[in-house]
């Protein structure tokens, strides 16, 4: 081949003329290239890239977007989207998932999820598809209109990439572009795109998520503590309807929730209830959707409890969020006095001198809130003597075979659960609920499980899968436990009326004489594993004992506790008063060298930063990585 | 017993296929009458039958004096509508071994669905005992419907099982965690010709050890053993298993068993074994007072068949297959397959032909097709369990069809696929051997020219193949646990009794469908078993399942929701298009979802791999005019002998892997042996001689093309480095003080001397031994923790890993665990058991002091944008499940004086690793803190180390790949896939093609290389660097998942590079990435085979049809890129020469303006040497790379030439013929 370019012949070409544009080379070439390509038939490479992460929607658009929301109970769900509706978003309520929902799930899913992924992905589709298909709405307008809006999940299982399923799914099922909305998100947002996002993440966002969360909670609680010994069947359902629409409308309308609450505990308390009927107490354990959730993805275990004739112990989301509160304070514990700073996701990074302090006074802030919060919400509804599990404990419980930094799902808590429950006689039984293949929960706790039932003979423990079909299977297991826990539960019933001598008729009878402990919210102390066994002996007690000699037993209790701690303190005093001094002067010392050192700016400076990790406290707002690199 | 006075107890047992009642005395719990029954699916009217068969036994009794208990996964439905009380079944089984065998200790039930274990223990404080019971998981239900499948499979006449005895000395693997596992791998030893007593009891032997490491959920089996359910009360030889392997697990664990009692007694099967759990549901009831269980009067039952069970299935069920029968009629016309005539032939004639043969999983189809490539004759037949005897049958019938007109076959050549492929290449020296891909996409572009998508289901397999150019661009293939769709709808036709081949039919009648969700066959059957108790009808179920078949198809294997995107022209083709339920399923499916869609059925679908067959052998005849194949009578006369035993097992390596010889003798007296059964080419030989030569051609292809998955499994566990040796004693170093507060924590850096611990410290150290297994994530970690041993001064032999894994580790020490992960996570206890058992050796001084399996909660990862960098929570987790396994009822580590250590660490933060490392080691090791994080420092440096070589070896093999144009392979994995035990030699099957295998690890990570192939994204700022990911994936927690999926982005940008991905079964990382990695690739359409579902077993069949047709697609992907290359540098010479020319316009235009640029004349100079150069055409001289590359000879410039096309290599693998 010659030389196609022919150097002497520059006379051919007009020479450019003075002020005329000189030659762009670049662009030559680009043009050039893309004539060759074309011709020598060289496609052009293409890459992919993400372009559904992310999306947003601005402050203008508010006015237009609907918000989707769903995956809590039903009461949660419902009390959270009137919380939104105040702030003036305009809400909709996903349906409970149902098996329209995993079948829509699995077709536009990955293989080899896990359910509750399935569930809650395909939910979200299966709404969208009947909004296109049924509803004639379009395509566009779905996605312009509709936004979905959920916690992010983080952390090391599949649940934490249960996004990018989302995104998958929506693209696949032709929902390109359709916007799913984290919490933990917004950071990123407005710098994105210059633009204020439409959804403001803000202190009264998240009480008013609070709010509902904790109200769903108790309202919950009170449900499942009540409708196994109500005697009229329906009647605790009846008053939870109206007890859930008295929330929902004070959230709705920015009125008082605790009157709301204190409204629906005379509801409740007006349901019959009789507690002598043997119903063993089955605590509900494992992953933590498949164990709130209501519907078909756990074969609305619950419900089938209850048919069967057992009493279920639930877990709160309020605990969850305490489980969050604890792995936080845990972590940085644990890296307080390194010597430097590490850069991972958990590590003090950027924490500072007073970091550490800081961290430390927000995070037991934050639960002694959600513990004070979930009490006086408890305490107007009703829901007496219940105590959110003590984080610290559990975990100690389980340290000697879950080591506390594992993480992903329930972390050791679904091992430390078991170890309390078997240890203080919490239930008769434990019921480990988990999704098929769940990582944490079948593939480890299970197996570490399996020594504490070797450990603590005689303990009930069923671990069951829920994959969403074959609920035959699902429930033959869980009824081959409940047998043995019905046996326990009347063993302990019998051992009951052994033990304190009376019959049950003589309780019956005082219970109809004494209406005050027999009333719907009444909570007899624990003392057994089942309800109706603390009843025995709450009230053999009052049968056996006359008013005066209780009455001399209580000051009697009293005072030995009194006596204990006073002689506790006596004999502590001088090493207590000793501490007490050498951490106030340590205190004063050290406050006035960092006064010496940081002058009259440190008062501001500790103040922002107490504010900024209180605010970091709450689970929707773990920085991502990329919130952190950015600031 | 008040409440029963004159009342008589039933007990009814409904089962997934027999329903079983007794009639027991309430007082004295005698059985009064029993009586057993198959149900054939009508379960309630079984009950009936049998409730009248009682009231007819007991005519004295009143109708109103009965009491009724039901049990059984069916009995559900039939409670309200007899006033039976439901008992669960392993409650009932419980309460009848309690009272029928006090000393019983284990009960173990096999049952059609479940299995079931009870094992009592003795409280000791109360002296109680306590039942705790356990069923198997779903996966590895159905193991009674799986011997009886299996049954039919090995082709087992009756009475042949009940009266086979275990025999422990021929037993081939079979993987009994699933029953569908179970089933392709009966299929594969019957195809290779082992006796059906070896294939039973195989799978025997594999059912007693799933069940013993994972139903007993690591607990013993403890004496006396009581043996209940159907297979183990008929099978002798499970028995046998039963009472040789639970001794085995007694011996391991040191329990004390009565050795004065005989097997047979300590585990045993009780008489009237089949009635226990009916007997156990009246035990119940007869404890129940009150009402319970009162017996309704038959005519309540008669109702219910007759009005209720239908009346509330109408809400959850789907619509029919066809709305009304003219669509069905219509449908039918349109679809039937026109039934096949064959050929006459007039007496005398002489017809030449060319034969095709497949010999698929379940059966064998031959076609004799003329030089026309028509087809002639077609034979058929279900497949007897050995290839060869398969083929002289189907050959026999081909002649006799002809020379019964009179006629005589003049056979041109003889061309096979399938499975008896191989072997037929061997002994009758078939023309051609074809994988079944390419002979099913051969035969349906004979038959409809240019096509988009051919759709085949066979018995087994699903495979889906996308055309491009009338050539496969891609392909799909079901893997193990989507297999065997086709077999279910055989089976469920069996199930009800009607021939497959009224399947359609009955389906079509259906008024609606249950509505199964897609999956494995196991769950659709635990799907099907659920509906048929909700009261379904056959023709209902039938057309369910038929309907379920598309969704398995495109939604399970293929994975791509927008069908429309893969084209529209389908072929579908496979035995299961003779079903038109079916077939109707599958085009209503597609035209749903693609708009003009063409569904084309294949006119002779069961046969398109033997024509596909057929018709290459007509090409290579047409064009080389010649046959190698011995002839037909030949053939039928061949003598053959399969030969399995003690001679025949390999012994070249430790996987010692059972073979099977089928020595063949032909008539002109040559023979041939083919083996099969083994797991390596080394299993390919006989003599030593031959093994040895074998090796040493295997190692000049791997010197030539390195396989780094491997290298990188091995070096992990090797020493490489020497640290540099501690500080001594009083060396000045920089370290920092904290002081903590109240309020503040105050860091201050000062200086001091290095801190060492004492002599005798040291010389204790040196006799210490630490054990570590070679499983997960030590696959990335090792080196540090070898350092940081090494360093502290622990002798370079006591650091001590666990041996590979291989098939017997697994098997030896399988036996603790309490759950079932995935294989990764679950073969670590068998590597603990290697550790105790082999590399714990007190006796010879060689004892290990500590067991150390780190719970590392993060890893290193190269991705800089992640989210965290975590483990998987199971890989995580398992030290501490290995931790209970180890000490649940004997502390194994205790017992030997081993301390077993799992502290949690994280590779993301280096500070607080070394803390733990001090923590843990500090006081045990004897070290100072300052010497422990030396060594932590030592550790790092050995993982730097350790990457920066794998990165300079992978950059040797990009570099010379992409200068010559081939193609490399990355193998897409989780680090622990680099164990040979974990990927089963996968990526060697390509290596021996001839591609070099590339890991993730081993790809350049640095920005000078990496830039070049992210140019785009670099330059329209999607990403800052070429080592983000959050522009592809934002959720990357997972350090090895966002590797992963980083790797798969590189593969997408670069030409060169194809990808193998691997995944092991029950993987919950890789399932989110599944999708995200076929956009990557698909959108720069790279290559890509993937091996998904991978277990403890090698998936063998799989495997070679992947591998095979991949290579096929490799091959034409390499000649596009050959092709490709050549355009772009075309392209980039003609730019270079552009830019050229416009650079001296350039000059020309500033010499007018009279200014000159030197910048601008240096680059002229420089160009038009290049430009010369091209012309001169002087070849370029390659760079060096780093590191220590075996790749191509060393010039004597110390430069590498980079290797020449491999013709050794070529040889190892003849290309299968196109």
């Amino acid at each position: 081949m010659t030389q196609q370019v022919v150097f002497d012949a520059p006379k051919k070409r007009a020479l450019p003329i003075a002020g005329q544009a000189t030659l762009d080379i670049d662009a030559e070439l680009a043009k050039f290239e893309a004539d060759e390509r074309a011709r020598l038939g060289l496609e052009k490479e293409e890459h992919w890239v993400e372009d559904m992460a992310n999306l947003m929607f601005t402050k203008s658009e508010k006015s237009k977007i609907t918000l989707l929301i769903g995956g809590l109970t039903m009461a949660q769900d419902y009390l959270i989207g009137a919380s939104f509706t105040h702030l003036g978003y305009s809400t909709v309520n996903l349906d409970v998932p149902n098996e329209d929902a995993l079948r829509v799930g699995k077709e536009f899913g990955n293989r080899g999820q896990c359910n509750p992924t399935y569930f809650t992905v395909g939910n979200l589709v299966k709404a969208l598809i009947t909004l296109r298909d049924e509803k004639g709405m379009s395509t566009k307008d779905i996605i312009d209109k509709y936004v979905f809006l959920t916690a992010g999940a983080c952390g090391p299982c599949r649940f934490g990439m249960y996004v990018t399923e989302y995104r998958k799914a929506l693209r696949d099922a032709g929902f390109d572009g359709f916007r799913v909305m984290l919490f933990q998100q917004q950071g990123g947002l407005s710098q994105a795109s210059g633009e204020e996002s439409g959804l403001e993440l803000n202190p009264k966002f998240f009480i008013g998520l609070l709010k509902g969360l904790i109200a769903g909670d108790v309202l919950n609680g009170i449900g499942y503590r009540l409708r196994p010994f109500e005697v009229e069947p329906g009647a605790t359902d009846k008053a939870m309807e109206q007890a859930k629409k008295n929330c929902h409308d004070a959230l709705l309308n920015g009125k008082s929730i605790l009157k709301a609450l204190h409204r629906s505990k005379k509801l409740f308390d007006a349901v019959k209830v009789d507690r002598t009927m043997v119903k063993p107490k089955t605590a509900i354990i494992g992953e933590f959707w498949a164990m709130t959730t209501e519907g078909a993805g756990n074969y609305a275990l619950q419900r089938f409890l209850e048919q069967e004739g057992s009493e279920a112990d639930i877990q709160f989301v309020s605990a969850w969020l305490l489980y969050n509160v604890w792995e936080l304070r845990h972590d940085t514990k644990n890296r307080a006095t390194l010597r430097s700073e590490d850069k991972g996701k958990q590590s003090l990074a950027g924490a500072g001198e007073y970091g550490v302090f800081t961290r430390q006074i927000g995070l037991w802030a934050a639960d002694k809130a959600i513990r004070a919060g979930f009490q006086v919400y408890a305490h107007a509804a009703g829901f007496y003597g219940y105590h959110l599990p003590d984080m610290d404990a559990i975990a100690d419980m389980a340290a000697p075979y879950y080591n506390n930094d594992l993480r992903g799902g329930e972390g050791h808590m679904e091992v430390g659960k078991l170890i309390v429950n078997v240890a203080k006689n919490k239930a008769n039984m434990t019921l480990s609920v988990k999704p098929f293949g769940c990582m944490p929960s079948s593939g480890v706790s299970d197996g570490v499980q399996s020594l504490i039932t070797e450990k603590f003979p005689g303990t009930i423990f069923c671990a069951v899968e829920t994959s969403g079909d074959g609920a035959v299977n699902f429930y033959s297991r869980v009824q081959m436990y409940l047998f043995k826990a019905k046996q326990a539960a009347q063993a302990e019933f019998d051992k009951a009326l052994e033990e304190t001598g009376v019959t049950v008729e003589q309780v019956k009878q005082y219970l109809a004489e004494n209406p005050k402990y027999a009333h719907a919210l009444h909570h007899p102390e624990h003392r057994a594993g089942s309800t109706s066994a603390d009843t025995i002996y709450e009230v053999a007690e009052r049968i056996n004992t006359t008013r005066t000699q209780r009455a001399v037993r209580t000051t009697k209790r009293f005072l030995q506790g009194a006596k204990a701690a006073f002689s506790k303190a006596i004999v502590g005093a001088p090493e207590t008063a000793r501490t007490t001094a050498a951490f106030t002067q340590q205190g004063a010392k050290e406050l006035l060298d960092i006064a010496k050192e940081q002058g009259p700016g440190l008062a501001q400076k500790g103040l922002e930063a107490a504010k900024s990790k209180a605010a970091q406290v709450l689970p929707f707002k773990r920085e991502s990585a990329e919130v952190r690199k950015a600031s | 017993m008040a409440a029963f006075e004159g009342e008589l107890v039933i007990g009814m047992d409904v089962g997934s296929t027999t329903v079983k009642a007794v009639v027991v005395h309430p007082e004295t719990k005698q059985i009064l009458w029993n009586d057993y029954q198959r149900h054939h699916t009508k379960q309630p009217e079984k009950v009936l039958e049998l409730l009248e068969a009682i009231h007819a036994a007991f005519p004295d009794q009143p109708k109103d004096k009965w009491r009724m208990f039901a049990t059984g996964s069916g009995s559900g439905p039939i409670c309200a509508p007899t006033g039976a009380k439901f008992v669960q079944e392993v409650n009932s089984v419980t309460l009848a071994v309690e009272h029928l065998h006090p000393d019983v200790l284990s009960v173990i039930e096999l049952g059609g669905q479940d299995a079931k274990i009870i094992m009592f223990k003795e409280d000791s404080n109360t002296g109680q005992k306590t039942a705790s019971t356990s069923m198997n998981d779903k996966c590895a239900s159905g193991t009674g419907a799986t011997i009886d499948k299996c049954m039919i499979k090995v082709g087992a006449e009756p009475g042949f099982a009940t009266s086979l005895r275990f025999d422990d000395s021929k037993l081939h693997h079979v993987a009994a965690k699933c029953g569908v596992f179970a089933e392709t791998d009966i299929v594969n030893l019957v195809k290779t010709g082992i006796p059906k007593d070896e294939v039973l009891n195989s799978l025997a032997d594999a059912i007693v050890l799933q069940n013993l490491s994972v139903l007993t959920r690591g607990n013993t089996l403890k004496a006396r053993v009581l043996l209940l359910g159907g297979p183990n009360t008929y099978l002798p030889f499970l028995q046998d298993c039963w009472r040789q392997r639970i001794p085995e697990t007694w011996r391991d664990r040191g329990y004390d068993y009565p050795k004065d009692i005989p097997l047979e007694d300590l585990i045993f099967v009780p008489k009237n074994a089949e009635l226990y759990a009916a007997f156990g549901a009246a035990t119940y009831g007869m404890a129940e007072g009150g009402d319970a269980g009162k017996l309704l009067p038959i005519e309540s039952l008669n109702h219910f068949i007759s009005h209720g069970r239908r009346a509330r299935l109408g809400e959850q069920a789907g619509p029919p297959l066809s709305a009304h029968a003219n669509e069905t009629h219509e449908f039918t016309d349109t679809y039937k397959i026109p039934k096949f005539k064959p050929a006459t032939f007039t007496p005398g004639q002489v017809v030449r032909g060319v034969i095709g043969l497949d010999g698929g999983s379940t059966s064998s189809k031959a076609v004799l097709i003329d030089e026309e490539g028509e087809i002639l004759v077609k034979a058929y037949q279900l497949s007897k369990g050995n290839p060869i005897q398969d083929t002289k049958d189907l050959l026999a019938s081909i002649q006799d069809h002809l020379t019964s007109q009179g006629a005589t076959l003049e056979c041109l050549g003889f061309g096979a696929t399938g499975y008896a492929a191989d072997v037929l290449e061997e002994t009758v020296l078939a023309d051609c051997n074809i994988v079944e891909t390419v002979a099913h996409m051969m035969s349906a572009v004979h038959f409809f020219g240019d096509i988009d998508v051919i759709c085949d289901i066979g018995g087994q397999d699903i495979k889906v193949l996308f055309m491009k150019n009338g050539d496969i661009q891609n392909f799909k293939l079901s893997n193990s646990c989507s297999a065997g769709n086709g077999m279910l709808l055989q089976a469920m036709a069996d199930q009800f009794g009607i021939p497959v081949t009224e399947y359609a039919e009955n389906a079509f009648k259906a008024e609606l469908a249950p509505k199964f969700s897609y999956g494995c066959a196991v769950f659709l059957d635990t799907d099907r078993v659920n509906f048929q108790k909700e009261g379904y009808q056959k023709e209902e179920l039938l057309a369910g399942l038929a309907q379920v078949l598309p969704k398995n198809v495109w939604q399970y294997v293929v994975q791509i929701p927008r069908l429309a995107s893969l084209g529209r022209k389908f072929v579908l083709q496979g035995g299961t298009q003779y079903n038109l339920a079916a077939v109707k399923a599958q085009v209503d499916y597609i035209k749903q979802r693609v708009p003009g869609a063409e569904v084309f059925v294949h006119p002779h679908t069961g046969e398109a791999g033997a024509i596909g067959a057929a018709i290459e052998t007509l090409r290579r005849y047409k064009r080389s005019g010649k046959s190698r194949f011995i002839g037909i009578q030949p053939t039928l006369d061949l003598m053959f002998k399969t030969k399995n035993d003690e001679e025949t097992v390999c012994h070249f390596c430790p996987n010692e892997c059972k073979r099977t010889f089928i020595d063949t003798q032909r008539p002109d007296g040559s023979t041939s042996r083919y083996i099969s059964g083994f797991s390596c080419e080394k299993g390919t030989v006989e003599s030593k001689d031959a093994m040895l030569a074998l090796v040493k051609e295997r190692k000049a292809t791997a010197a030539q093309f390195p396989n780094i998955v491997d290298y990188e499994a091995n070096r992990a566990f090797e020493r490489f480095y020497a640290p540099e040796p501690l500080p001594a004693p009083g060396t000045i170093i920089e370290d920092v003080r904290v002081t903590k507060g109240i309020f503040r924590i105050k860091r201050e850096t000062y200086r001091r001397p290095f801190e060492r611990s004492s002599e005798e410290a040291a010389k204790r150290r040196k006799s210490i031994r630490i054990g570590m297994p070679r499983v997960l994530n030590m696959y990335t970690t090792a080196p540090f923790f070898r350092t940081y041993f090494e360093t502290l001064g622990i002798g370079r032999s006591n650091v001590v890993f666990s041996d590979q894994t291989t098939e017997d580790l697994f098997v030896e020490g399988g036996k603790y665990g309490s759950v079932d992960p995935c294989y990764p996570s679950k073969v670590v206890q068998a590597h603990i058991h290697n550790l105790l058992f082999h590399k714990h050796e007190p006796e010879r001084k060689r004892q290990l002091d500590y067991l150390f399996f780190p719970i590392l909660t993060h890893v290193p990862s190269f991705v800089l944008d992640t989210q965290d960098n975590t483990s998987c929570p199971i890989v995580a987790g398992t030290p501490d499940v290995i931790k209970s396994a180890f000490t649940k009822e004997v502390d194994f580590f205790a017992e030997r004086g081993i301390e077993y250590l799992d502290p949690a660490l994280s590779f993301a933060e280096p500070m607080l690793m070394a803390k733990r490392m001090f923590e843990t080691f500090g006081k045990r090791l004897g070290v100072t803190e300052d010497e422990s994080d030396h060594a932590c420092r030592q550790g790092q440096k050995a993982l730097a180390l350790f990457d920066q070589d794998l990165q300079d070896k992978g950059r040797a093999i990009l570099e010379t790949v992409e200068d010559e144009d081939r193609i490399a392979i990355l193998v897409l994995n989780r680090p622990y896939h680099a164990d040979p035990g974990m990927n089963h030699g996968i990526p060697e099957e390509f290596q021996v093609l001839g591609y070099p295998i590339l890991s993730i690890r081993s790809i350049p990570r640095d920005r000078e290389y990496l830039d070049r192939y992210f140019k785009e994204e670099l330059e329209n700022g999607t990403i800052k660097n070429p080592l983000e990911l959050n522009h592809i994936w934002p959720e990357n927690y997972s350090a090895n998942s966002a590797q992963k999926v980083w790797a798969a982005n590189f593969a997408a940008h670069h030409p060169n590079v194809a990808v193998l991905d691997l995944s092991s079964f029950k993987c919950g990382h890789d399932a989110p990435t599944y999708g995200m990695i076929d956009q990557i690739l698909q959108t720069s359409k790279t290559p890509a085979a993937a091996l998904h579902d991978l277990d403890a077993n090698k998936p063998g069949g799989s495997i070679k049809i992947r591998v095979k047709t991949y290579a096929h697609s490799l091959r034409l992907q390499q000649e596009r890129l050959e092709d490709v290359a050549g355009r772009k540098r075309d392209l980039s010479h003609a730019i270079d020469k552009k830019r050229l020319e416009l650079l001296k316009l350039k000059q020309q235009q500033l010499a007018a303006t009279q200014s000159q640029d030197p910048e601008i004349a240096r680059s002229i100079e420089e160009l038009a040497e290049k430009v010369t150069r091209y012309e001169t055409k002087v070849p370029v001289q390659v760079e060096q790379p780093k590191g220590i590359v075996r790749l191509g000879r060393k010039a004597t410039d110390g430069k590498i030439v980079p290797v020449q096309s491999n013709q050794s290599a070529q040889q190892v693998a003849p290309p299968p013929a196109e």
